[in-house]
């Protein structure tokens, strides 16, 4: 495969035509929530655009995201994007392994110097000197330090890169943070998502190879076009919600007729994420679907939010024995204002008359 | 930790403690006060001066007949307030589930749209009373830094309520957070002010009665 | 607005800290769990302003019932309530000061006949008038009741148990003198008797025949009955003053001349907070229950009446009746005098307000005493005159001297053509041979 050779001449070549190329750009540019009139922009910014170096750097994760993005049902657009870009280094996909494998990650960053994007999946781990995950006797922290000071733009794919994920869930043992905490005066996008959807990481890559620059984000880095509205806006189950129709268990009436999952613990209303509206599984369904509420896997430390069951509007409550024991300290000052208040009150001494 | 998180969690504990510590204090030391006895024979017996006791309980929601006109304004905004907010708190399907939590009980909640209305009515008529309560010469002599301070931490749960129904600005989870805390601010408040009515009407307008019947004189 | 009066006697010997110091004592003295409990559940709604005379006819927010205990509340929240510390520390409640101390007489003792209405307004269930009477204990203290004639008369009364210093042997003159003149035979101070009647100084003073009217009744109903001069005198305008001490002498001599005779029955006068103190509070007073009952004297000729022992000739006439609060509201004799009213065949046309909802006469709770009230109380009898005039009665009873003299008076000072009239005297003239 030529690298000079324009993605508009790579995918007649493999029969995939100037209509072809329309159409995903519709799709993208609608999925990104862009103006229609863009679309036919994309699709020209597409057709000339060489394809994208990317390098990809696997830190403490469980290759799950990359599954995800791997595994779309095939043809898909989302998979077609891969096409327009040069995946330069991805530990788990390419053949080269041992030294081999570390000659090809030197020689891509070499020759992409400044143009490359920097993906990563998994937290970093940087307590005792990020010792608890390694490639090649580097440490991650050691790795993404110099990677990404010379990467255009930095993705982290998947909540542990976004926010840090289950590595960093209490107690954190190997002192996971997200790369965010590590990179500084690079652009950095989040894709958060437990897995997260591959069409947001399509959208992204469509717009940045299009574009040459990253779509508007929101205060936590995550693309706003798919992060912008929460799982509950965007729920097909909303209206019971409206209704106050709530299942009460998971083989209720409520459940069977499909009424709102809310008070099973469905975390949709604080869940920024896409799932509701492009699904899952090229858009087949999503979590609450099928049944089960959102788990809220695409928010920051939703591992120790407390349990996936308990309704939002809950509360962590004090506890009886807590509570026990607020009224008795209270009950002890009151008697003690109480006494003093008598001691106050007391009849006047009685004057005989 | 986020807002939410802090909001559900400790700061939740630590307001319903110092709401149950501070019941506690106030309610001992009006209660452990001296008791005043009452030694002169009863007109009416036990049984009638518990009626007394209770019917004062209840018939003072709504005033005699000769009061009426005098104070309608009042009856009818603190009437509307209060029911309103009795139907947003016990029909709310979030509150219903809150209760659950805490006590076990359940019940079905209402449609959105009747407990929305009852927000709205509620805010309404808080709004009024407050207007009231800084025009009448009356309530202007009387009210005192607990009376704003007891409206204001009743207005800001209604009105972020109100906010997170409709999911209307800042997004779900920061209205949550601003709702719940702002009900925690009601809870820190409940014992130490006027709020407190809300346990002390029945005591207070039982003990009346009591009193009252036992001189068989109208409760 | 009145300047302040100090009683006399108190005035010379006392500064304004002492002054305030006293009052704070007095104000708390007794403050039990039920007084708390109402100062604690006030939310200032403000309707207890609706149900006063005072405040309704002149729209001054000052009568706010409420608002007259404020200095009460005030030392309650500092000194004894639950968050007393707090209060004083943080300086949420200020301190009861001399000049506000000063500028509340006019409150607490002009403008609240302690009638009870707010009591039976307030949505919390306080019995605002009783903190009135509270509150009156602290200004009473502090030498700040009014001096005028309520001053010296409860001082008076304190000192001799008279409010006119009439002795006991002026006492017994004058009803052998009253059983003359009235041709009716008078018992007084047997060493026996079932039947202790006492009368109010309203009666000695302006009325009288009402002292006739009940020697006359108890002679009909063959009772064994006596005056005692040891125990004659029910006014207790030390209780309307706020003079614990006048107040427990007063009831305390009454309580001892009744057992001294063996009585198993008191009878009040025409009077409405002598009769709330020896029906309600004389056994408080007198740490145990009472070994005889208390009653007034319409609940006596209700009961009289009833069981045959009083039969009376029935009148042709038109009247209404106007309730003492004392007797009806604050002391549960409502049906009573209706009983006695029907029974005599009297055509009752209630008023609009009346029974446990009727409004003050203006005079009780002791500011009948208090001269520079006046102008005030001209305000509450307009509301009677109203309500009175709505009936189309011509003649009104009442079973209270004091509420008597009040309407006697507001009537006068409009020419008013409505005669105001004695219960107990219309019994006493209509009886069967």
């Amino acid at each position: 495969m030529d690298d000079n050779e324009t993605m508009g001449a790579m995918l007649a070549r493999r029969g995939f035509g100037r209509r072809g190329l329309l159409k995903f750009a519709i799709a993208m540019t609608s999925s990104l929530a862009l103006p229609p009139s863009v679309a036919p922009v994309m699709a020209a910014s597409l057709a000339r655009a060489r394809r994208q170096s990317v390098i990809w750097l696997s830190f403490q994760e469980c290759t799950g995201c990359l599954e995800t993005l791997l595994r779309s049902p095939s043809p898909t657009i989302s998979s077609l994007i891969f096409d327009f870009i040069s995946l330069d280094y991805q530990e788990t996909l390419m053949a080269a392994a041992g030294s081999a494998a570390e000659q090809t990650l030197r020689e891509a960053v070499a020759a992409g110097k400044g143009e490359y994007l920097l993906a990563i999946d998994g937290s970093i781990p940087v307590r005792d000197g990020g010792v608890y995950s390694m490639t090649g006797g580097r440490s991650n922290v050691s790795m993404l330090e110099t990677i990404a000071a010379d990467a255009k733009a930095v993705l982290a794919i998947g909540t542990c890169a976004a926010f840090g994920g289950i590595p960093k869930a209490y107690p954190n043992p190997t002192g996971a943070v997200a790369v965010e905490d590590l990179v500084a005066g690079k652009p950095v996008v989040n894709i958060p998502g437990c897995p997260p959807v591959p069409e947001v990481l399509s959208g992204v890559l469509a717009y940045f190879i299009s574009f040459g620059a990253l779509p508007a984000l929101d205060d936590r880095r995550r693309p706003l076009a798919y992060f912008g509205t929460t799982i509950h806006d965007q729920c097909y189950r909303r209206p019971f919600y409206d209704q106050g129709k709530f299942a009460k268990s998971f083989d209720d009436d409520g459940a069977r007729q499909g009424w709102c999952l809310f008070e099973l613990g469905c975390k949709g209303p604080t869940t920024h994420n896409a799932c509701a509206s492009l699904k899952w599984n090229g858009g087949t369904s999503f979590p609450v679907e099928s049944g089960h509420g959102c788990i809220g896997c695409s928010e920051p430390d939703f591992w120790d939010a407390g349990s996936f069951y308990t309704p939002l509007a809950g509360a962590t409550l004090p506890g009886w024995r807590n509570a026990a024991i607020a009224a008795s300290v209270g009950l002890v000052g009151g008697a003690a204002a109480a006494l003093s208040g008598r001691r106050k009150t007391a009849p006047k001494p009685e004057k005989t008359p | 930790m986020t807002m939410l998180e802090i909001a559900r969690g400790p700061a939740m504990q630590v307001s319903i403690l110092i709401m149950v510590g501070g019941i506690g204090w106030r309610l001992a030391g009006i209660l452990l006060l001296r008791r005043r006895p009452q030694r002169a024979a009863p007109r009416h017996g036990f049984v009638r001066r518990i009626c007394g006791g209770l019917s004062a309980i209840l018939s003072r929601f709504i005033p005699r007949r000769t009061f009426r006109r005098g104070t309608a304004v009042s009856v009818v905004l603190s009437a509307v307030f209060h029911l309103g907010l009795a139907v947003v708190l016990f029909g709310g399907a979030p509150h219903i589930l809150l209760i659950r939590q805490i006590t076990g009980l359940t019940w079905p909640g209402l449609p959105k749209g009747i407990v929305v209305m009852a927000s709205g009515l509620t805010l309404a008529s808080m709004i009024a009373l407050l207007v009231r309560r800084m025009t009448h010469p009356v309530l202007r002599l009387l009210s005192t830094v607990d009376d704003y301070l007891s409206w204001l931490v009743v207005f800001l749960p209604v009105f972020t309520g109100i906010l997170l129904s409709g999911e209307t600005i800042g997004g779900y989870a920061t209205l949550l957070s601003l709702h719940i805390l702002s009900v925690e601010l009601l809870l820190v408040w409940l014992p130490f002010g006027k709020l407190m009515h809300g346990l002390l009407v029945f005591a207070g307008r039982g003990a009346m009665g009591v009193t009252f019947a036992r001189k068989g004189a109208a409760t | 607005m009145n300047s302040p009066v100090v009683a006399p006697s108190r005035a010379a010997t006392v500064d304004d800290a002492g002054r305030v110091d006293q009052a704070m004592r007095g104000f708390l003295a007794e403050i039990g769990s039920g007084a708390a409990l109402a100062m604690e559940a006030c939310v200032h709604c403000g309707r207890c302003a609706e149900a006063c005379h005072f405040y309704v006819q002149t729209g001054d927010p000052r009568y706010t019932p409420i608002h007259k205990i404020a200095p009460l509340r005030q030392a309650y929240q500092r000194e004894v309530g639950p968050f007393a510390f707090a209060y004083r520390l943080f300086g949420l409640t200020p301190r009861v000061t001399a000049g506000q101390l000063a500028t509340w007489q006019d409150l607490i003792y002009d403008s609240c006949n302690m009638c009870g209405r707010c009591s039976l307004i307030c949505p919390m269930g306080i019995d605002i008038a009783g903190l009135v009477e509270q509150a009156r204990h602290g200004m009473f203290d502090a030498g700040l009741a009014p001096a005028d004639y309520l001053g010296v008369l409860a001082e008076k009364e304190h000192a001799t148990g008279s409010p006119f210093g009439l002795t006991r042997a002026q006492f017994r003159d004058m009803l052998h003198q009253v059983g003359r003149t009235h041709d009716v035979v008078m018992h007084v101070d047997e060493p026996r008797a079932d039947i202790v009647p006492t009368v109010s100084s309203v009666d000695l003073k302006t009325y009288p025949a009402s002292m006739a009217a009940i020697a006359k009744i108890l002679n009909h109903m063959g009772a064994a009955w006596t005056f005692r001069t040891d125990g004659f005198d029910a006014d207790n305008a030390s209780l309307t003053a706020g003079d614990r001490a006048g107040q427990r002498a007063i009831t305390l001599s009454i309580v001892r001349a009744a057992m001294e005779c063996g009585a198993g029955t008191v009878v009040m006068p025409e009077c409405g907070h002598s009769f709330t103190e020896m029906r309600w509070e004389a056994a408080n007073t007198f740490g145990r229950s009472l070994p005889f009952r208390v009653l007034q004297i319409t609940e006596l000729l209700a009961e009289g009446l009833a069981d045959g022992r009083i039969r009376v000739n029935r009148v042709a006439q038109t009247a209404t009746y106007h309730d003492a609060c004392q007797l009806s509201r604050r002391g549960g004799a409502t049906a009573a005098p209706r009983v006695v009213l029907h029974a005599l065949g009297i055509d009752v046309r209630e008023m609009a307000d009346s029974g446990d909802t009727g409004w003050c006469c203006g005079g009780g709770g002791g500011v009948a005493l208090i001269k520079r009230a006046q102008a005030l109380r001209a305000h509450a009898f307009e509301i009677k005159r109203r309500q009175v005039e709505a009936t189309g009665a011509d003649t009104m009873y009442t079973s209270c001297s004091g509420c008597r003299q009040t309407l006697d008076h507001g009537g006068k000072s409009v020419n008013w053509t409505t005669t105001v009239a004695s219960l107990l005297e219309l019994v006493a003239a209509n009886l069967k041979d």
